[in-house]
């Protein structure tokens, strides 16, 4: 007669499972886990939905900003005057122009230094991308003052280079045509290092196998720069990219302030600078918050449309 | 064709000599694995051969033609990563295809090709997934075919096993085996595991120290190995080696050491100081009383059982010799008593022998000149 041997679960499952069973009794939904993140929640709240609510709320109502005078509410006329401005529609081509600006310095120029500095070696290399990202670390207001004496139409160098080439300038800030270039040229120069960081950083978490690999496989240097590398690095293109169109009108604020006032007649303004005129110049709350809130949505909208984006580049490289 | 020949390749970073002064020869439809411990200088030997890295000195020939400068897209190589190297934004197809898209080659032909190779080494299902949606051992073969696609003149190995689990490494160790057979091409072959050694090369260069240690087949390298360290570095458990003398006693050549007595064969020597290397195989145990504890040639070695392994086909018994531990390959019949006398025994013939100061192997030559050869 055969007997069938018992398998080992048999024998030991009383042990844990009787243990579990006793723990299982006792748990109740502990409230530490909201006490973990209390601090980073309450800290958004406080800083960032709360004034964003009372943003959406301004944006119905006529105030000039004075605690004693009483809010109007007007419905959404606030909204239909702001879309009707003309400064309005001048502001948001700026911003456009300076986006495209600062994708090309700020997204397209990184990538060519970055792929570029591989080539320097050792310590050279780390010299060579700190210098680039040093202007990310100097205050707008001193970079302002440095630019501003750089383009002084009385001894700024710039200009005495401009003269000795045979292009004489004015006062660039006070010139229409100017303003908008002095400001992005300044912003650039600043924001440069930030999109070399971003892209060594993501060059760097490139496993160099690849490339050894596709060069055994008989792909030259510029085929794995492009089929490679490039594909690669998208996940870190879009990243820089999303942060320059969301963050390039904020970048460009305090120089704006700074150096022209969005001047000469809204040549340089952008839309953050028009919001901050429209509350703080003119004390129309109503105003600005319906523009602030338009322009919240139009890059909420941006912004998802690049995580599901990223979403998709990225390859979770093994 | 695939022939190729390193020339005193030597390789420092820094202060750093990771490969020293290699020359070898590696024939057409030849299986050579770089053996060696970590660190041995087998992987920075294969990445110069890969064109990866650039040699400090010597040259490269591959077919007769010095290829020590090529970049490596010029040499006519295929090689397989330790990590794979798939492109992870490419799909199966298109990673098969890359070695033959890069050089223009005619779309159909590629596609052709791939769906052949993808058949080979059956991975035809798999052709539109993305390799983080492969398991470990499809990504392997992936790679592998990625290598077969073209038809280099040699396949480089970097460890392709060595991320596979223990079932999965001997199956496909015996595909690439076959695959090697089949192809009849030249492979060279990275790993630190003796087994994939012994198993898969035709010819195995040890390394050790970032210097070549012992050529040979795998027979010569496990009956004759040419070092202490070749001696100790492959076999499991490992020779057992023991710093012993080498002298003449009553016409008679022996080897002497505490608790160790070998009487080899007629002749004379020099007292020397050597090493005297047994394989646990070539071990037997008796007890102290038995007739066969005192054999009229070989060696008799007197310890104590320490310890003994069941490896479940086998037992490895640990014995106490001298200051020595000596493991011994047994039946699971034999039962010894931790703590019980005993005396191992070994043929002559079974014995190795090494220099004591350089490491290399001692050879007895009976002709007219009783002298070992080192």
């Amino acid at each position: 007669m055969f007997i069938e041997t018992p398998g080992p679960a048999a024998a030991t499952a009383a042990g844990p499972a009787g243990r579990q069973a006793r723990r299982a009794g006792s748990t109740r939904p502990s409230w530490k886990p909201y006490l973990y993140i209390a601090p980073a929640v309450i800290l958004l709240l406080v800083w960032t939905y709360w004034p964003l609510g009372q943003t959406v709320n301004l944006s119905f109502y006529d105030w000039n900003l004075i605690p004693t005078k009483p809010k109007q509410f007007v419905d959404v006329q606030k909204y239909a005057k702001v879309l009707n401005l003309p400064e309005l529609h001048q502001a948001l081509l700026n911003t456009a122009l300076y986006i495209l600006a600062f994708l090309a310095i700020s997204a397209a120029l990184p990538l060519v230094f970055a792929l570029l500095s591989r080539k320097v070696q050792g310590k050279a290399r780390t010299v060579y991308q700190a210098l680039i990202f040093v202007p990310f670390l100097i205050t707008p207001v001193a970079t302002s003052a440095i630019w501003r004496w750089l383009f002084a139409p009385e001894g700024g160098t710039i200009p005495a280079i401009a003269a000795t080439l045979g292009s004489p300038m004015g006062n660039v800030f006070r010139d229409p045509n100017g303003s908008m270039l002095a400001v992005i040229v300044i912003v650039g120069w600043q924001m440069l290092g930030f999109g070399v960081l971003v892209v060594s950083a993501g060059l760097a978490g490139i496993s160099p196998d690849y490339a050894a690999a596709a060069s055994i496989d008989g792909a030259s240097g510029s085929q794995i720069t492009r089929r490679i590398i490039i594909p690669l690095l998208s996940p870190s293109l879009v990243f820089l990219c999303l942060m320059t169109i969301l963050l390039s009108a904020q970048w460009t604020y305090p120089i704006i302030d700074l150096v022209t006032q969005g001047g000469p007649g809204n040549s340089s303004t952008n839309i953050y600078y028009l919001l901050y005129q429209f509350g703080f110049r003119n004390f129309d709350a109503g105003l600005s918050s319906a523009a602030g809130t338009l322009f919240f949505l139009g890059f909420g909208l941006v912004a998802l449309v690049f995580v599901e984006l990223s979403e998709r580049l990225s390859f979770y490289d093994n | 064709m695939g022939r190729l020949v390193l020339k005193q390749l030597s390789r420092s970073f820094k202060n750093v000599t990771a490969v020293n002064n290699i020359s070898l020869t590696v024939d057409d439809g030849d299986f050579l694995v770089l053996l060696g411990p970590s660190g041995c200088g087998k992987t920075t030997l294969l990445r110069m051969i890969a064109g990866l890295l650039e040699p400090t000195s010597g040259s490269l020939e591959l077919d007769g033609l010095d290829i020590t400068n090529a970049p490596s897209k010029k040499r006519d190589l295929a090689m397989v990563f330790q990590s794979y190297a798939l492109y992870p934004h490419l799909s199966v197809a298109k990673n098969l295809a890359f070695p033959l898209s890069v050089r223009k080659t005619d779309k159909q032909l590629v596609k052709e090709r791939v769906q052949q190779v993808a058949e080979m080494v059956e991975i035809g299902h798999l052709l539109d997934r993305k390799p983080k949606e492969l398991s470990g051992g499809q990504r392997q073969r992936v790679a592998v075919a990625r290598a077969l696609v073209r038809e280099p003149k040699a396949f480089l190995m970097d460890e392709p096993l060595s991320n596979l689990d223990a079932k999965l490494r001997t199956a496909t160790r015996q595909e690439l085996a076959g695959l090697h057979r089949r192809l009849g091409a030249t492979f060279i072959y990275v790993t630190h595991d003796q087994v994939e050694a012994m198993t898969m090369a035709t010819k195995i260069a040890l390394l050790n120290g970032g210097q070549l240690e012992q050529l040979g087949t795998p027979e010569e390298l496990y009956d004759k190995p040419a070092s202490v360290f070749a001696a100790g570095f492959l076999g499991s458990p490992a020779t057992n080696l023991i710093d012993a003398e080498l002298s003449t006693s009553n016409g008679m050549v022996t080897v002497m050491a505490p608790s160790v007595e070998a009487v080899l064969w007629p002749g004379e020597t020099p007292r020397r100081d050597a090493v005297l290397g047994i394989r646990p195989e070539h071990l037997s145990i008796h007890a102290p009383s038995s007739a066969a504890a005192a054999p009229n040639s070989g060696a008799a070695l007197r310890g104590v059982v320490e310890l003994s392994e069941n490896l479940g086909s086998e037992q490895i018994i640990y014995c106490r010799v001298g200051e020595n531990r000596v493991a011994v390959r047994a039946s699971r019949s034999e039962r010894w008593i931790d703590g019980s006398a005993v005396v191992l025994s070994a043929d002559a013939g079974c014995l190795h022998l090494f220099d004591k100061a350089s490491g290399r192997r001692l050879e007895w030559q009976p002709a007219s000149v009783p002298a070992p050869v080192a």
